[in-house]
């Protein structure tokens, strides 16, 4: 929840500080809730990411998902739609030691998970305020805030050697195309291809 | 056009949440396949870094960011605190750009 509250803020300073609007990045937080894909989407307006990696950083839901599916199966089929709306890493997380140690409602997930949406969305309130306050970003460096937050995302996200590898692979290779001039597409390919490390070093 | 992206972002996550509620999965994904999706979203967020650690704003850097990202991957790693490695960074980029 610490952690939903620091990324949440982070996220709202360094939206704010890209030149979004108070009410864009609001609807951001309250429609797409998912913070990898957010902060790539302030990339994507700024720098001209391309679109395809806003998605890629949420289809990990679907796996998600597919493993929660025979727990949800007990509720009708419009409170499984509404319950899937809030489906982050963390509520996963929750709802899975749940389901693992005998529980067998939703109302462990919905309430923990709901209150993620709420944090989420304060945090990014207060962060669109604390940005509006810092002012001139680049002589602070604030602008460099986002990318310190993707550091932190991605070492926080290494679990085995082989996340390592990949990470650096792909950092390393997505920098390799923007110097060659290749700018455009250095993150799509490099996210791409790196992720085959995994396949290949994990047999 | 920023409202389009978001309202298509929102569709396109809250698919990806919900399917797998709706339809039938097709038996479970072959274990390569699955070990790629699980390792691409950290591939994404690292690409992300690459280009904003060696050309900041498109102009090659001189040094403050690559220095600064160093830094960051330590102070998170030991302190296993996302807050503390932006804070450091910030701070370091800021000092270092002084130079």
């Amino acid at each position: 929840m610490g952690t939903t509250v620091v990324v949440g803020t982070t996220f709202g300073v360094v939206a704010r500080q890209a030149g979004l609007t108070p009410p864009e990045i609001a609807g951001m937080s309250l429609l797409v809730f998912a913070g990898a894909s957010q902060f790539a989407m302030v990339q994507l307006f700024t720098a001209g990411a391309p679109a395809v990696v806003v998605i890629a950083t949420v289809l990990r839901h679907l796996l998600m998902a597919a493993s929660l599916r025979r727990n949800f199966a007990r509720v009708s089929l419009p409170r499984r739609l509404a319950a899937a709306f809030f489906l982050t890493d963390e509520s996963f997380a929750m709802a899975t030691g749940d389901f693992r140690r005998g529980g067998t409602g939703l109302i462990y997930y919905v309430t923990f998970a709901v209150t993620l949406f709420v944090l989420w969305n304060a945090a990014t309130l207060a962060g669109v305020a604390l940005g509006n306050a810092i002012g001139e970003p680049r002589r602070l460096g604030v602008d460099f805030a986002i990318t310190a937050t993707f550091i932190g995302i991605v070492v926080l996200g290494i679990r085995r050697p082989t996340d390592a590898a990949v990470a650096l692979a792909a950092a390393a290779g997505a920098g390799a195309l923007a110097l060659a001039g290749a700018s455009t597409v250095a993150v799509i390919v490099a996210g791409a291809l790196a992720p085959i490390l995994a396949i290949a070093l994990r047999r | 056009m920023i409202w389009i992206t978001i309202a298509g972002s929102a569709l396109a996550t809250y698919l990806t949440r919900s399917l797998p509620f709706v339809l039938k999965p097709p038996g479970r994904l072959p274990a390569a396949a699955s070990r790629y999706v699980d390792a691409l979203p950290v591939a994404i967020i690292a690409a992300l870094v690459g280009p904003a650690v060696v050309a900041p704003g498109g102009t090659l850097t001189r040094g403050a960011e690559p220095l600064a990202a160093l830094l960051v991957i330590g102070v998170v790693w030991w302190r296993r605190s996302l807050l503390a490695g932006v804070i450091a960074g910030v701070a370091a980029v800021a000092l270092l750009r002084l130079l």
